[in-house]
């Protein structure tokens, strides 16, 4: 039988992220050469959606955050855009909330809150006391919304993690109502140092905010329960595959599973829902082993988004061409 | 609650005031504990001055309290014959202006270079060897260059403050801000900050607090090269005052001056971490992550 790999979709200028066959690496001393880290990746993400990146640490998850922030270059793709450009250095297009370090210490929060403002305000603008105030009025209505107000003259380091995550949240979107800017936000396991209810409550704050702006959000968690809720479309990048070529080409992630999800925002009791569980297995199972690798050929099954595509080559399934089973691919 | 008031269970344990892990001295005992050793210190001096004296009356070695009293009241009281100055506040300005201004360029040259240096890695290529370089140079080696180069005047004793302290400290505010968090600049710079704003409005706000206890440790070094400049050429300053009374064995004199010196290094180093209190760096000190 004749083994098609998933084809791309038509591109339609409206992709906030547009990577084909990329691959990245770090050179690593202890084996003197270049250690794939991402390997062939295949990913369009159209504007508006709300990836959930997920994957078995080690993975390389915010490794490709930093390609897409600008702060590493990707080593060899046949495309690779961001908001239709190969990402240069970082800068207001892209937002990021990081796990830690989010904010300038030295600032209080209504500070923090306004720096972006503050660096991406017109000449004009920094001279204007009007404009001024109505910036600080906007802060103070997201501090509001946060239930913060009475943070506002506290610097980071006397709040606690979740109020530090959400003043984070609100430095990175406070500039999109003025500015329009960032168009894509990069979340790197923003809500990993967190505890659960803390967590769930900026889940759904950050949930009402992608709702209201309709931006492009790539979250990055290590927490699957997390990526199944908040996504409209979970990706999972894996170490854990394999191939019929050389193990040397088998090195590195790749995207392994893509799997759509409901299109907007659902409420916390969603989590409870056998198919929310079973769903949350499945990827376990599939993703997260390292003693059940998937092959190639087997994506396809898993490559479930409209979106999702893979250029698996012929010479990387040949057995299971002869034998027949990419095609007998699991379903859930 | 109830059955609290009633109960006699004796909730006390004892404590040692001094011997032990759980020791608690208390704050009354704890400084009469500090002043011990002091005490003890003044009280053998004066017995080894008062055995000197009873066999020789004009010993200058270990002068008696009484003599450094008059000393000093001399020279703080009555002016200066040639000069017509009273010297000890003379020696006193003399001193602080030169540490002062030493101080102070070092403290500025050190943050502007240093951020450059630690921020920007084509800065770092061009200066970071010459700086290292530098650093590995024995200030009070070159003392005598120093000396030729800018004369025996304010110029080669300032430099010499500025320079002893100035290179240290340009290397570890370097060090220090090379080894931000760069999450913090990205995160800046995704803000829509520019190069330039990240250095001004991240890095140097967050340098300052640091350039200040960096001056703090700085400060004794700072002291000693003063003091010795002025031991090798100067008219006036607490240092040369020392060095010339050293030829009349003066001890009298130079003993009191020696810890007018410790208190005015006291006294500054207080007022820095004064200025480490103001509201403007309460951010700064809660290093939690």
């Amino acid at each position: 039988m004749e083994f098609i790999p998933k084809p791309k979709p038509p591109v339609t200028g409206n992709e906030a992220l547009h990577l084909e066959d990329a691959f990245h690496g770090y050179f690593d001393p202890s084996v003197g050469r270049v250690r794939t880290v991402l390997n062939d990746i295949d990913l369009i993400v159209s504007r508006g959606e709300f990836v959930s990146l997920v994957g078995p640490s080690g993975c390389g998850k915010s490794t490709m955050l930093k390609l897409f922030t600008g702060q590493e270059i990707v080593q060899k793709a046949r495309h690779f855009e961001v908001l239709g450009r190969l990402p240069s250095f970082p800068d207001r297009s892209r937002g990021v909330v990081f796990q830690n370090y989010g904010l300038a210490p030295h600032l209080s929060v209504l500070r923090n809150i306004l720096l972006g403002l503050e660096f991406q305000a017109s000449l004009l603008q920094r001279f204007s006391r009007n404009w001024w105030k109505q910036a600080r009025d906007m802060a103070r209505n997201y501090l509001d919304d946060m239930r913060l107000s009475d943070a506002s003259d506290k610097y980071p380091t006397e709040l606690s993690g979740g109020m530090r995550q959400r003043v984070a949240i609100a430095q990175t979107l406070i500039t999109i109502d003025l500015f329009g800017m960032p168009e894509l936000i990069c979340m790197d396991e923003s809500y990993g140092a967190l505890d659960a209810s803390t967590r769930e409550d900026l889940q759904i704050f950050i949930l009402k905010l992608w709702e209201k702006y309709k931006k492009t959000v790539i979250f990055v968690t290590h927490n699957l329960e997390e990526a199944v809720f908040l996504g409209t479309r979970v990706v999972v990048l894996s170490q854990f595959w394999t191939s019929d070529q050389p193990a040397a080409q088998q090195e590195g992630s790749r995207i392994i599973m893509d799997i759509p999800l409901e299109p907007h925002a659902m409420s916390t009791e969603v989590k409870q829902t056998p198919e929310f569980k079973n769903l949350t297995k499945y990827i376990l199972d599939r993703g997260f082993n390292p003693k059940q690798r998937l092959h190639v050929a087997e994506f396809n099954a898993d490559l479930r988004h409209p979106n999702a595509f893979s250029s698996v080559t012929r010479e990387q399934c040949a057995t299971a061409l002869a034998d027949g089973s990419a095609a007998a691919a699991p379903q859930p | 609650m109830q059955p609290m008031e009633n109960s006699k269970i004796e909730l006390k344990r004892s404590v040692p005031l001094f011997w032990g892990l759980h020791a608690r001295p208390g704050m009354v005992f704890g400084r009469v504990l500090g002043l011990l050793p002091v005490a003890f210190l003044l009280g053998l001096y004066m017995f080894a001055s008062h055995s000197r004296h009873r066999v020789n009356p004009d010993d200058k070695l270990m002068p008696s309290l009484h003599q450094m009293y008059n000393e000093m009241k001399t020279i703080i009281t009555v002016p200066d014959k040639r000069s017509g100055k009273i010297l000890f506040w003379a020696d006193t300005k003399a001193s602080l202006q030169r540490l002062g201004l030493g101080i102070g360029i070092a403290a500025a040259a050190s943050y502007f270079m240093g951020i450059l240096m630690g921020m920007l890695p084509g800065f770092r290529a061009l200066f970071a060897p010459l700086v290292t370089g530098l650093s590995n140079i024995n200030p009070l080696a070159i003392l005598v260059i120093i000396l030729v180069a800018l004369g025996v005047g304010e110029n080669s004793k300032v430099f010499l403050v500025a320079f002893g302290i100035g290179i240290p400290m340009m290397r570890t505010i370097a060090g220090i801000a090379e080894r931000m968090p760069g999450e913090l600049t990205v995160k800046a710079l995704t803000l829509g900050a520019s190069q330039y704003q990240v250095l001004y409005r991240i890095v140097a706000p967050q340098m300052l607090p640091r350039l200040i206890d960096l001056i703090r440790v700085s400060l004794g070094a700072a002291w000693i090269f003063v003091i010795a400049a002025e031991a090798v050429a100067a008219t006036e300053g607490l240092g040369y005052r020392i060095y010339l009374q050293q030829r009349y064995m003066n001890m009298a004199l130079i003993i009191p001056y020696v810890i007018y010196i410790s208190l005015l290094a006291y006294g500054s180093d207080l007022a820095l971490q004064g200025i480490l209190k103001l509201p403007c760096f309460r951010w700064y000190g809660k290093t939690e992550d």
